[in-house]
């Protein structure tokens, strides 16, 4: 068993290096479908983060009647916060409230000399609601409705956020449609390319089936070195594929940097590696693979 | 040892490639087929290592019905037999020594006795210093003494030589049948299909003469003759 592996792996690398063009030629064609593969898959997360991040933004902030005690408002917060819906409750008082207005309008003197000029603190206390996923807000707004503490909320500025919300939720579904729909497309083209490259590379080896077979090489044993050559394929390709995407984001930095601010997409690569890596390496092996099995099955015939 | 017993072979179209064969060939033998070219000399050397089905009748070999073996083990069957042909059959990618080893990994013969082996036997064949050469770098005769070798390295019961000099010049014509004079004198069977008259007439050895699929002269000390 052993002796049999030992000699696919040799006989494998063997093959892969003697046949120098070939094998780079089918690298190649694997290494262009898996890079087209990959950067839609980058391109998905990009918009994904873009996404996440606007999520971020939306909020639904609660504001309480002024007449309101400090425990009750806390008491609402922590009433909110066990609800599955809601990912953060955060308590701003009426002090941080002005701090905030006042830092918000520093650069409009007539704003600060108003509020000086009245002396009390107008603003509310509120609760900023965050979800889990934009498209809970409508959910959270319901309970907000029907919550024992109904009496003591001044207003909701749900309304204002609602049309942001909505169409970020529209954005989300569609970029995935179509994210799905690219990577599905790329696939299934990389998937045709790759397995006629592997038979053209096994059609020109027909002639030693044929030799083997004569000496008394069982189907397993011809077999298993071919799918060997076949996992090389991916495994090489995979490796190169990584090192361009890298340098091609590398080079697309500064663009995207500009084009969207906050999200840094070499951080994205790294943070995605294995993921990404490992994707490419079980596509392209078992690609690979799948086409040797398929393709060297015609020769094995007696 | 191998014996045909009312053997045909038709292919599509009706076309007979092998009819009536009834033949005999005993361990230690040494016999040529000849015929012209489409006699049907190659369809019984692919018969014998079941590269083909007969369409009528049985083949033994070593009193075993072959068509009783299944796909699985055809390999095996394989192991018994070593086979020479007109254009060598070398892998192209594998020096003459991976060539010959090729012949042995597949039976699962360790590595030590591969290094052992292999070296002597392609010493035999005068091939000591050309070891390492690809076949592309070998003349034609050098690449018929590498197959030779790679028969003969298992030591099967059967060689099996098709038009082994139908590429080569005289001189190594002359010596590659030597080669198989030898061995068959150490004990292995022969069977050698050729049209070249003068390298059958030289081994004065058994003759079967084939005509259009069928066995028209079996001569045991014979010449190359049409019958």
């Amino acid at each position: 068993m052993f002796l049999v592996i030992g000699r696919t792996i040799k006989e494998g690398w063997s093959n892969f290096f003697r046949n120098g063009y070939l094998s780079v030629a089918a690298v190649s064609v694997m290494l262009l479908s898996l890079f087209a593969v990959s950067s839609v898959f980058i391109i998905a997360l990009t918009a994904n983060s873009v996404l996440k991040n606007m999520q971020e933004k939306v909020n639904v902030s609660v504001f309480f009647k002024s007449s309101v005690p400090e425990e009750s408002i806390l008491k609402a917060k922590r009433d909110l916060e066990n609800y599955n819906e809601v990912k953060t409750v955060e308590y701003v008082n009426k002090d941080q409230a002005l701090e905030n207005f006042k830092k918000n309008s520093a650069n409009e003197p007539v704003i600060i000399q108003s509020l000086e000029e009245i002396g009390d603190n107008p603003l509310l206390s509120y609760l900023v609601i965050r979800a889990n996923n934009s498209n809970q807000y409508d959910l959270i707004g319901e309970y907000l409705e029907n919550t024992s503490f109904k009496e003591d909320i001044s207003r909701v500025n749900y309304g204002k956020n609602k049309e942001v919300i909505n169409r970020l939720n529209n954005i989300v579904s569609e970029v995935r449609k179509i994210g799905l729909g690219l990577a599905g497309f790329f696939s299934a083209i990389s998937f045709l390319i790759i397995f006629n490259t592997v038979r053209i590379t096994i059609y020109t080896h027909r002639k030693e089936v044929e030799v083997m077979r004569l000496v008394g090489a069982s189907n397993i044993y011809i077999r298993l070195p071919f799918l060997f050559e076949g996992i090389i394929y991916g495994v090489t390709a995979s490796m190169i594929s990584m090192l361009l995407l890298f340098i091609a984001l590398k080079f697309t930095v500064p663009f995207t940097e500009r084009l969207i601010p906050g999200v840094n997409i070499i951080s994205l690569y790294f943070s995605n590696f294995a993921m990404i890596f490992g994707m490419q390496i079980l596509i392209g092996s078992f690609l690979g693979m799948l086409s040797s099995w398929f393709a060297i099955r015609k020769y094995l015939k007696i | 040892m191998i014996k045909f017993d009312n053997v045909a072979k038709i292919y599509q179209d009706d076309f007979a490639a092998l009819q009536d064969i009834n033949l005999e060939i005993k361990a230690g033998e040494f016999i040529s087929i000849v015929g012209q070219s489409g006699a049907g000399k190659s369809t019984i050397l692919k018969l014998i290592y079941a590269e083909e089905n007969p369409t009528e009748g049985q083949i033994f070999f070593n009193e075993k019905p072959l068509d009783s073996v299944s796909r699985k083990h055809i390999s095996e069957h394989r192991r018994n037999i070593g086979t020479v042909f007109q254009d060598f059959k070398l892998l192209p990618k594998k020096t003459a020594f991976e060539n010959v080893a090729y012949a042995l990994e597949v039976c699962g013969i360790s590595v030590e006795e591969i290094l052992e082996d292999v070296p002597q036997i392609l010493e035999i064949v005068g091939l000591g210093d050309r070891q390492t050469k690809f076949p592309h770098e070998l003349s034609g005769g050098e690449q018929q003494r590498v197959a030779l070798a790679r028969a003969l390295i298992h030591k099967p019961l059967v060689i099996i030589a098709d038009e082994p000099t139908g590429n080569l010049d005289p001189v190594s014509s002359l010596e590659i049948m030597q080669l198989l004079l030898k061995i068959n004198k150490l004990g292995t069977t022969v069977i050698l299909a050729s049209h070249d008259r003068d390298i059958v007439n030289k081994a004065a050895k058994r003759v079967v003469v084939l005509e259009k699929g069928k066995i028209i002269c079996d001569d045991v000390k014979g010449k190359y003759k049409i019958c």
